[in-house]
């Protein structure tokens, strides 16, 4: 149970790291905080103490296994987060040459 | 020195020495999928990071001179070719989409798994080079200074 909370600890550290961080690249590593936390929650979701990876090798002999389903999920979630990092990266890259800053209350183009 | 580009000397030569064996742990990682965890995937991360030590270490005009983004372009179209046609395979010989066709040998060999090592090497192709084309992307974008304050 309590690895559950040190799981929702590391979800409320980026949470907050994407709604008071004024530069874009902290938000940007903020939201991958929070992306490792949801994958972190879904692993233990499956996770069980004194268990092996779910493998057949040729010298186990124990069939107590970890779920496998959460890991195969978290697996494509992992390549999801990999190519939405990538597009928000290129977007403060277009930013920062448009604007000059990374400060996002500096660009001033966007208000109304 | 004529070659100012890149990092120091002692990252060069470091990276000389590990480039090849983190290309040849990817390859392990990649081959030995189906007995191991591991997999096409994760094996491709670890060869396209390969890629990009040698970019880091040595400036993107060396490394993009050996491997540019129309040659990673090519190699990331043929990893899903090939997949495809692993996939057909079952479709035109026995008339079921992604049928083993392969003989499944003894358990626990590399030989072991029909057809899971064609398509984690297809997909290792696929995602080695779609990862080095998101770096050098990234890479190649010209960061100016923009006009402040306007």
């Amino acid at each position: 149970m309590s690895l559950y909370f040190l799981c929702l600890i590391l979800l409320a550290i980026g949470i907050w790291c994407l709604l008071v961080k004024k530069n874009l690249v902290k938000k940007i590593i903020g939201l991958g905080i929070v992306e490792y936390a949801i994958n972190l929650f879904f692993i233990l979701l499956g996770y069980r103490f004194d268990a092996q990876a779910p493998i057949i090798a040729k010298d186990s002999n124990s069939m107590i296994m970890v779920d496998p389903l959460p890991q195969a999920l978290i697996l494509t979630s992992i390549v999801i987060g990999l190519g939405t990092t990538a597009l928000m990266v290129a977007l403060a890259v277009r930013i920062y040459e448009k604007y000059g800053t990374f400060d996002i209350s500096e660009i001033r183009k966007l208000r109304g | 020195m004529k070659n100012e580009q890149g990092m120091s000397i002692i990252v060069k030569r470091i990276t000389r020495i590990t480039v090849s064996l983190i290309f040849l742990f990817g390859v392990y990682i990649v081959l030995h999928g189906h007995l191991t965890p591991g997999g096409g995937f994760a094996g491709g991360v670890i060869i396209a990071l390969s890629f990009i030590h040698v970019v880091l270490a040595f400036g993107k005009d060396f490394a993009l001179r050996r491997l540019n983004e129309k040659l990673a372009s090519i190699f990331e179209s043929l990893g899903a070719v090939l997949f495809l046609t692993v996939s057909l395979l079952g479709l035109f010989l026995a008339g079921i989409f992604f049928l083993n066709v392969l003989p499944k040998g003894k358990p626990f060999n590399l030989l072991s798994s029909g057809i899971i090592l064609p398509s984690n090497i297809a997909i290792f192709i696929k995602v080695g080079a779609g990862l080095f084309m998101i770096f050098i992307a990234l890479a190649m974008l010209r960061i100016t200074e923009g006009k402040k304050g306007e």
